[in-house]
C-alpha cells in the first residue's frame, strides 16, 4: 500500500514538472467539456467557440500585462464522475483562475457541488440548462450564459398555440436536456389551453421508432412535438412517421436544428410542416454578426447550438480577469457581474482592444454577446432569446427571431 | 507552493476515487476472483447503492421521492442491504448459469436497473438526477474536508480488505476456490456449492452498492450517466484483472493504479494543441485497452497474482502441529 502511494506521488510530481514548463505568462482557465460521450458532436463547435475567443484576446494584446489567455481542455464525458475528476484536475493541478463548463447539466452539477464551490472557483457554463442549477447555494460562484430550459419549453408551446395547434402528441429522448424541455413544454401547452394526446419517452440511437410512433398517433393528434438530438433519434422519428403516414406536422427544440434534417428528409416534404426553436442569437444584431464572421473564417458553422454561448463564456471570463486586475480567483465573480451588464461602454465579440483600453481608463463596460445581452440575474442565470426556424424556399433553414 | 498544494489535493482526489473503485474491485474479487462468477453488471448494483443512499439522506425535494434527511451512515448501510437483496434475487435465478451465460444475464440486469432509474422519473427525477446529496465532513474547512473523506474511504477499503483476507483463508474461502477450480469434486466432497456461490454473489454486490453510495456522496449528485457501463463496469474489470484477480491486495493496487492512469493521462493530452486534444480524449480509452493487453501478455495473473501456495501452506502448518 505505501509503495503504491509513493508511486502515485512520484507520478504526480512528474506531471507537476511538466506543468511547470508551461510559459510563465500563461493565465489558465479551465475549459471543461463533454468531448467524448453522448453529445460529443455537439461539443466540438462549442469548444471551437471558446477557443476563438481566446485567440481574439491573445491577438489583441492578451490579458493584463500581455499575459497569454490559456484555455485548458478537460473531458467531462457528460458523466458526473468524470466531471468531478476533470474539474478537480483543472482547479488543483492546472491552478486555473476560473472554469468554463461543464457541458452537460449532470456533469456540471457534480463538478460545481463537489469541486468548484468548495474551492471558491467561479464556473461559467455555456450549455448546462437544467433548472436545478439555479437552486444551488453557490455563494455567487456558479454562472451560466445558457438559458434555463424553462424558457425554451414555453417558447415552443406559445408558438404551437399561435399556429393553431390544439392537440399534440409529444415524445422526448430520455436524457437530462430533452426531458427537461419536454416537461416544461407539456405544462405550458396545457396551461395555454392545448391538449397533449400522448407523451412518451424514448431511448436514443435505436434503429427504428415505429412502435413508439404508432403508440403516439391516434386521438386526433394534429402534430408531433419532438425533443431529441437530430443524430440520436430525431431524424429517424420524422422518417418513420412519414413512412407510415402517422404524423406529417412536426415541431422540435434546438437539439433537432441541423442542416442534415433537411438533407435527409427533403425540403419539399418539410416545408410548412416543421418548425424548430433554437436558443439563438439575434442574427441581425451587430454582436452576432461580428462573431459569425470570425467563426465562419475558422471553418465552423456559427449557428451550431451553443457555439455562440461558448464564445461568450470564454470572452466574458477574459473580461472579468481584466476587470479584476489580477488572476485572483476570489475577485472573478464580482468582476464578471460588472462586465456583463450595463451601464458602460458596449463591447462586442472581437473587440478586445477596445475593452482593454476602456478598463484601463477606469470606465465601466457592458459586454453584449453573440448569444444575447448576457445580463446575469441574481442566481447567475441569463434570460434567453429564441428563434423559430422553418424550411425556406431555397431549401435551407429560414430563421426568424421570436417576437 | 500553490502548485504543490494543488497537486496534493489532486492526489487526495485520486486516492478517494481510486479507493471507491477499490471497494467495488474488492466486491468483484469476491465474485470473480474467489468464486469464478462472471458479473458483467457491476453498474447495476452501483446504481442501486447510489440511488438508495441518495434518496434516504438528501433533504426533502419535490424532484424525487424520499428526502428523509437520514444520517449518511444509515444511507451506506441501506445501500448495502438493498444491493444485497437485489443480488439475492438475481443470484437465486441465475446462479446455475456458467460463466459467459451469467455475464450475459447480469449485463442485462444492469441495463434494466439503469433504465429503471432513468425512466421512473417520479422516484429518481429521471435523467436529471438527484442533486444536493450531503457529503460527509463537508462542513470542515478546506482542505480538511477532502482529507477526512479520503480517510473515510481508505478506512473502509482497509476494513473490507481485512475482512476478505480472513474470509479467503477461512474454510469458506477455500471451498470457494475449490468450487471455482473443480465444481464436481467440491460437490462430491459434500459442499453446498450453490449456496456458497449465492453468498459470494450477494457479498460482492453489497460492496458494489457501497461503492455506489460513496460515489453519490462524493459527487453530491447522481444521475443515470454515472452508471455508464464503461466507467462503472468495464473499468472495474480492468482494475481487477490488471491488479491480479483472487488477490485482495491486487484488487486495491489495480483500482488505484488504473484510476490514476485513467485520470492523469488527461494532464498530458490537454497540453496538446486543441485539435489534437479533442481527438486524444478518445485515445485514452484505447490506451487503457492496450495496457490491459500488455499486462495480460506480461503478467497473465495480474501484477499481484493469487497467493495460493502460501495460503495453503499456512493453513497446513497449524494442522500438522498437534
Amino acid at each position: 500500500m505505501t509503495s503504491t502511494i509513493k508511486r502515485l506521488t512520484m507520478a504526480a510530481s512528474a506531471f507537476a514538472l511538466m506543468a511547470g514548463t508551461a510559459q510563465a505568462a500563461d493565465i489558465n482557465v479551465g475549459s471543461v467539456a463533454g468531448v467524448t460521450g453522448p453529445i460529443a458532436e455537439l461539443v466540438a463547435p462549442i469548444v471551437a467557440g471558446r477557443n476563438l475567443a481566446a485567440e481574439h484576446v491573445n491577438a489583441q494584446g492578451g490579458l493584463l500585462g500581455g499575459d497569454n489567455y490559456n484555455l485548458i481542455l478537460a473531458d467531462s464525458q457528460c458523466d458526473p464522475k468524470a466531471g468531478v475528476d476533470a474539474g478537480g484536475k483543472v482547479v488543483n493541478v492546472e491552478q486555473v483562475v476560473a472554469i468554463i463548463g461543464a457541458s452537460c447539466s449532470g456533469a456540471t452539477n457534480g463538478m460545481v457541488q463537489s469541486v468548484t464551490i468548495p474551492a471558491g472557483v467561479v464556473s461559467l457554463s455555456d450549455s448546462a440548462t437544467a433548472p436545478s442549477i439555479t437552486d444551488l447555494e453557490d455563494g455567487d460562484l456558479v454562472f451560466r450564459v445558457a438559458p434555463s430550459d424553462a424558457y425554451q419549453g414555453l417558447a415552443i408551446a406559445q408558438l404551437a398555440i399561435d399556429q393553431g395547434y390544439k392537440k399534440l402528441a409529444m415524445t422526448y429522448a430520455n436524457d437530462d436536456y430533452n426531458a427537461g424541455i419536454a416537461a416544461v413544454f407539456e405544462q405550458a401547452f396545457q396551461d395555454l389551453g392545448g391538449e397533449i394526446t400522448a407523451n412518451q419517452a424514448h431511448e436514443p440511437n435505436k434503429a427504428s421508432y415505429r412502435s413508439e410512433i404508432s403508440t403516439l398517433s391516434g386521438n386526433d393528434a394534429e402534430g408531433l412535438a419532438i425533443f431529441a438530438y437530430y443524430g440520436g433519434s430525431g431524424i429517424t422519428i420524422i422518417r418513420n412517421s412519414l413512412e407510415n403516414g402517422l404524423f406529417d406536422k412536426f415541431m422540435a427544440a434546438d437539439g433537432m436544428f441541423d442542416a442534415s434534417v433537411i438533407e435527409q428528409i427533403g425540403a419539399d416534404i418539410l416545408r410548412d410542416n416543421i418548425f424548430i426553436t433554437q436558443s439563438a442569437s439575434d442574427y441581425a444584431d451587430d454582436s452576432y454578426k461580428a462573431f459569425a464572421e470570425a467563426f465562419e473564417a475558422t471553418g465552423n458553422d456559427p449557428i451550431a447550438p451553443y457555439a455562440a454561448h461558448g464564445y461568450d463564456a470564454s470572452f466574458l471570463l477574459a473580461l472579468a480577469i481584466e476587470k479584476a486586475g489580477s488572476a485572483d480567483r476570489g475577485a472573478i465573480g464580482a468582476a464578471l457581474r460588472e462586465v456583463a451588464s450595463g451601464p458602460g461602454t458596449v463591447i462586442r465579440p472581437g473587440e478586445w482592444e477596445k475593452a482593454k483600453a476602456a478598463i484601463a481608463a477606469g470606465e465601466d463596460i457592458n459586454y453584449e454577446g453573440a448569444s444575447g445581452n448576457v445580463d446575469f440575474d441574481e442566481a447567475g442565470d441569463v434570460g434567453g432569446i429564441y428563434s423559430v426556424n422553418t424550411v425556406g424556399d431555397d431549401g435551407n433553414w429560414e430563421t426568424n427571431l421570436i417576437q | 507552493m500553490d502548485q504543490l498544494y494543488g497537486i496534493s489535493l489532486y492526489v487526495i482526489s485520486l486516492l478517494t476515487f481510486g479507493g471507491i473503485y477499490a471497494v467495488m474491485a474488492l466486491g468483484l474479487n469476491v465474485q470473480w476472483g474467489f468464486t469464478g462468477m462472471f458479473n458483467a453488471g457491476i453498474a447495476g448494483f452501483f446504481a442501486v447503492g447510489a440511488y438508495t443512499s441518495a434518496i434516504l439522506t438528501t433533504a426533502a425535494s419535490e424532484r424525487h421521492i424520499g428526502g428523509l434527511d437520514l444520517p449518511i451512515i444509515l444511507g451506506f448501510i441501506a445501500a448495502m442491504i438493498t444491493a444485497g437483496i437485489i443480488a439475492y434475487g438475481v443470484a437465486k435465478i441465475c446462479i446455475r448459469l456458467r460463466s459467459d451465460y451469467l455475464a450475459i444475464a447480469t449485463l442485462g440486469i444492469a441495463e434494466i436497473l439503469r433504465l429503471m432509474f432513468k425512466n421512473e422519473t417520479w422516484a429518481t427525477n429521471g435523467p436529471r438526477g438527484v442533486s444536493l446529496i450531503p457529503k460527509p465532513f463537508e462542513t470542515l474547512p478546506e482542505p480538511w474536508n477532502h482529507i477526512a473523506f479520503m480517510a473515510l474511504v481508505l478506512l473502509i477499503v482497509f476494513g473490507l480488505y481485512v475482512l476478505l483476507e480472513r474470509a479467503r483463508k477461512a474454510p469458506w474461502g477455500r471451498v470457494m476456490a475449490a468450487s471455482r477450480e473443480n465444481e464436481a469434486a467440491t460437490r462430491a466432497a459434500g459442499k453446498d456449492v450453490d449456496r456458497l456461490r449465492i453468498e459470494a454473489f450477494v457479498l460482492g454486490s453489497m460492496f458494489m452498492g457501497l461503492g455506489g453510495a460513496l460515489t453519490a456522496h462524493y459527487l453530491k449528485f447522481i444521475d443515470p450517466n454515472a452508471a455508464d457501463p464503461l466507467t462503472a463496469t468495464f473499468l472495474i474489470w480492468v482494475m481487477l484483472i490488471v491488479g491480479g484477480s483472487a488477490n485482495n491486495k491486487g484488487a486495491i493496487v489495480g483500482a488505484i493504479l488504473i484510476w490514476t492512469i485513467w485520470s492523469a493521462t488527461e494532464l498530458l493530452t490537454s497540453r496538446l494543441p486543441d485539435e489534437l486534444a479533442i481527438r486524444t480524449a478518445y485515445v485514452r480509452v484505447f490506451l487503457i485497452g492496450l495496457l490491459l493487453q500488455i499486462v495480460l501478455q506480461r503478467f497473465p495473473n495480474g501484477i499481484l497474482p493469487e497467493q495460493r501456495e502460501k495460503a495453503l501452506r499456512a493453513e497446513r502448518e497449524p494442522q500438522s502441529q498437534p
